[in-house]
């Protein structure tokens, strides 16, 4: 194989400028997925996201059964907190497959594993995606207006954080009332302040920088300056934060629903937990289907998210 | 005789200083934990030659006995002399003897009553005659009781008390299982055979004298609708809950009442299964299926409710395959649970029981029911309280069973609830605690107990008390814990359902069941030092039935039991 450029006519001898020319752009989106992709931590938690997002998007087709269905009834001879039946460990053939068990109320437990990660991770995404455009705004225009402005609301954001986030959120829940929208407002709510420090700290730091002074000299308005300028970045941060927020959120969710501030109608992990949690010793299968998949969800976006913060570190990358 | 009146309110204040004083040590607060009561001051009987002042209430003669708004049965107490209180009543009551005797009814020193209930003092520094006085309540940890050296009967054969709660069967079982109690109540279901196959405790069946209900208030919509009610009652398979939740010894609910109280069963029972026909009904109500329904509950194990979210989601489940109705579960804390049934402000279905109190129908129905029921289901259905009066004011048999077919019937009719379980549960103890035993009132008496070779009997029982006031409380939890520390004029046999005298050495009827004059055990002292006498009586009872009354205070000031037992308040609230 020859090598392309000596062997042009017309080529003529680029140096290092010509070297620089010639390669593809810089992308941080490519640089950060092949900084990802390096990191055999940060390749585990996307895979353990990627199988648990696909479960939740085809929760409906993945799930064999309605999972508030009753099996007595439909399954003749069946026990209550019946231990797991898997046909390739020898279930027998007329029986239903429950690859889970059963729980007390004769329903099957991975189907209700399986639909209640649609609730678990989607409050997550959704609490914090709320939280990170709250708190940009919140942070950026503390950052960008400073003075009072700013001392105002740090000043809100620093008393949100005073309060324990758990505790906080049980509180809203229980003043909103106990639904799934105001859990997802809760948990984001609670989350808000963190989100508003980042973008703040990267606001003040770029707001001085020349090409924001020249943007303003050359007329532009201050939203402009502010999302086209300044805000790119506060991405990268964010984007590591919210990642690792969302495990947060997870958790924070299946802690409400096991307090029992979430109704225990809805079908989320926690509730799995908190209303079997006495069969830990009789049944454990029950609680530990539901127990595992918070631990690995939690586990793929704490993975994630410090493979994203160590890829968009450039310091790193060197 | 000479008789007087209540205290002048100069007195009541000055009383009310000098023992709040003593009680603190001078102290603008008490410390937490809650210390019990040092020492007070005590009511020195009078001597012979003293003139006794008995008190009469109401003050102004009688209670006005038929005329609206009063619909209670309580005509006028009087302290006739120390030893001597007369009950006047309205009409009669066969089961006066079993009412005195239940925990609510517990006898107070009436200077401690009057210097403590206005300020609430009184909820967590109790002052009772018995066997058991409370040393120290760590709230949210654990009550401390040591026995009481002045006890009038015989005296408690374990030195120390602790009570310790978890609403977690299965954290109460560890507990005993590791040695940190010595007994518990209401093991879990799923936990019974390990139980009795383990010879290091013993297990104490309890009879399910009490009654799972699914209620509504008939006042709220869609609940109005009697067809939406009976729906609801003929849409849930009550036998597959007890066959699948419940533990050996319960029983599907065919009334409200258990069968083995007298006169519970007789009419018609409740409403069988059937599905198509409960849909059909709420097809005729015009029911919005659109809508999501609360079921409300909270998360206390009961004998009657013994996995309360596994129940509430089966009962869900149920409402859902079989009638098409949408329920979303809505768990509550327990005592805002209590006080909203109490108020009538539970919207939704909701999961309550009830365990019997003293062994007589009046117990079930009268305060569920009854003219002073409130607004548990809504409003009293006026047909069922006048079957009630007739059954309760009747000593003749053949009275009362035709009254409470009525009754049964009636309340089949107006479907104000669901029955739907009697459920059996137990207490488990150590194998060495002699005299254990399990109480089908849940009032076990503790200072009949000896706790092997330890000077401490450690109970875990399934919520901590609310409060040990107990005239205004209707929990059991909270009563149990009273019932080591006050007692009634009459007492429950232990570990059974019979009466026997108490702070009363009797109570006897005229020939019409409409006065009852009780005599007083003599030498009676109250852990503050006291002396029991009939004023003690007379006022114990008085802020109980006059809601007027300046020290009707109580902890939430719903006085349920007053109202449910005995008809009625005295110049009862305008709402």
């Amino acid at each position: 194989m020859t090598d392309h450029h000596p062997t042009h006519p017309a080529a003529p001898e680029y140096g290092d400028a010509g070297e620089i020319l010639s390669t593809r752009p810089a992308s941080l989106w490519r640089d950060t997925l092949t900084g990802i992709l390096r990191q055999r931590s940060a390749v585990v938690g996307l895979l353990i996201l990627g199988v648990f997002l696909f479960v939740a998007v085809f929760a409906d087709q993945i799930a064999p059964f309605d999972p508030r269905e009753s099996m007595l009834g439909i399954e003749p001879g069946i026990q209550k907190q019946a231990p797991p039946c898997i046909r390739l460990l020898g279930c027998p053939a007329d029986r239903f497959e429950h690859i889970f068990g059963l729980d007390t109320n004769f329903q099957d437990v991975f189907s209700r594993v399986v639909i209640g990660s649609r609730i678990s991770i989607g409050i997550g995404f959704a609490a914090v995606g709320m939280a990170i455009v709250i708190g940009a705004a919140i942070g950026a225009i503390a950052g960008y207006v400073g003075g009072r402005t700013d001392n105002i609301l740090m000043r809100l954001m620093d008393i949100v954080l005073a309060f324990p986030s758990l505790l906080l959120a049980i509180v809203i829940v229980s003043a909103l009332g106990s639904n799934l929208m105001n859990t997802m407002l809760a948990i984001s709510i609670v989350s808000i302040p963190v989100y508003a420090r980042i973008v703040r700290a990267s606001v003040i730091g770029a707001r001085e920088n020349d090409y924001v002074t020249a943007s303003r000299a050359l007329g532009e308005s201050t939203t402009g300056i502010l999302v086209r300028r300044i805000m790119p970045n506060a991405i990268t941060p964010l984007i590591v934060q919210g990642t690792l927020g969302i495990g947060t959120a997870v958790l924070e969710i299946a802690a409400l629903a096991f307090v029992g501030v979430v109704s225990l109608s809805e079908i989320t992990w926690g509730s799995m937990i908190a209303i079997e949690f006495q069969r830990l010793f009789t049944a454990p299968h029950i609680i530990l289907a539901p127990g595992l998949a918070i631990t690995f969800v939690v586990l793929g976006f704490n993975l994630l998210g410090d493979g994203l913060r160590d890829a968009f570190d450039p310091r790193l990358n060197r | 005789m000479t008789q007087r009146t209540l205290r002048s309110p100069v007195i009541a204040k000055l009383a009310t200083a000098a023992i709040v004083f003593a009680a603190c040590g001078g102290a603008a607060s008490a410390p937490p934990p809650t210390e019990a009561p040092t020492v007070a001051p005590p009511t020195v009987a009078p001597t012979e030659a003293a003139p006794y002042e008995g008190m009469v209430y109401p003050t102004t003669g009688e209670a006005p006995c038929g005329t609206a708004p009063y619909t209670g049965n309580f005509k006028k107490i009087t302290a006739v002399d120390r030893l001597t209180v007369k009950f006047e009543l309205c009409a009669p009551d066969v089961a006066f003897l079993s009412k005195v005797a239940f925990s609510a009814f517990g006898i107070q020193d009436s200077d401690y009553l009057t210097a403590n209930m206005a300020n609430k003092a009184i909820l967590d520094q109790p002052n009772g005659t018995g066997p058991y006085q409370l040393v120290t309540w760590d709230k949210g940890n654990r009550l401390v009781f040591k026995a009481f050296d002045g006890y009038w009967g015989s005296k408690a054969l374990t030195p120390n008390l602790e009570f310790r709660w978890s609403d977690q069967a299965a954290q109460r079982w560890i507990e005993l299982q590791s040695g940190n109690v010595d007994g518990i109540d209401n093991p879990g279901t799923d936990d019974i055979a390990a139980i009795k196959a383990d010879s290091s405790v013993a297990f104490y069946a309890r009879p399910g004298l009490n009654t799972l209900y699914l209620g509504m208030n008939t006042k709220i919509a869609p609940w109005t609708d009697v067809r939406v009610r009976q729906a609801i009652a003929m849409g849930i398979n009550r036998e597959q809950i007890v066959k699948n939740y419940y533990p050996e010894g319960s029983e599907v609910a065919q009334y409200f009442t258990p069968c083995a109280i007298p006169f519970a069963c007789e009419g018609e029972p409740t409403w069988g299964f059937d599905a198509a026909a409960a849909k059909q009904l709420l097809v005729d109500a015009g029911f919005d299926f659109s809508k999501t329904y609360k079921i409300q509950f909270r998360a206390a194990v009961r004998g009657y409710l013994p996995d309360p979210p596994v129940i509430a989601t089966e009962i869900s489940n149920q409402l859902k395959t079989n009638l098409g109705i949408k329920t979303t579960l809505d768990l509550q804390e327990s005592g805002t649970f209590l006080d909203a049934n109490a108020a009538g402000t539970l919207d939704g279905l909701f999961l309550l029981g009830w365990g019997a109190d003293y062994p007589d129908v009046t117990n079930f129905l009268d305060y569920h029911f009854g003219g002073g029921s409130g607004a548990k289901f809504g409003a009293p259905f006026q047909d069922i309280v006048d079957a009630l009066n007739k059954g309760g004011q009747s000593a003749d048999d053949a009275v009362r069973k035709a009254a409470y077919t009525d009754a049964n019937n009636l309340i089949k009719k107006n479907v104000p609830m669901v029955i739907i379980a009697h459920g059996g549960s137990g207490t488990v103890f150590k194998a060495d605690v002699a005299g254990a035993h399990s109480s089908p009132l849940s009032n076990e008496v503790f200072s009949v107990m000896k706790a092997g070779d330890r000077d401490t009997l450690v109970w875990m029982q399934n919520a901590e008390p609310l409060s040990l006031y107990c005239g205004d409380e209707s929990d059991g939890e909270t009563l149990r814990a009273c019932e080591q520390i006050n007692e009634s004029l009459y007492a429950y046999t232990v570990g059974s359902t019979g009466v026997e005298p108490s702070l009363a050495t009797g109570c006897e009827p005229n020939a019409e069941l409409t006065v009852w004059t009780c005599t007083l055990r003599d030498g009676v002292k109250f852990h503050n030092g006291a002396d029991l006498d009939a004023n003690d009586v007379v006022l114990s009872y008085a802020v109980q039935w006059d809601a007027a009354n300046p020290l009707h205070v109580g902890r939430s000031g719903a006085f349920e039991y007053f109202p449910g037992l005995f008809g009625g308040f005295l110049n009862p609230p305008a709402s």
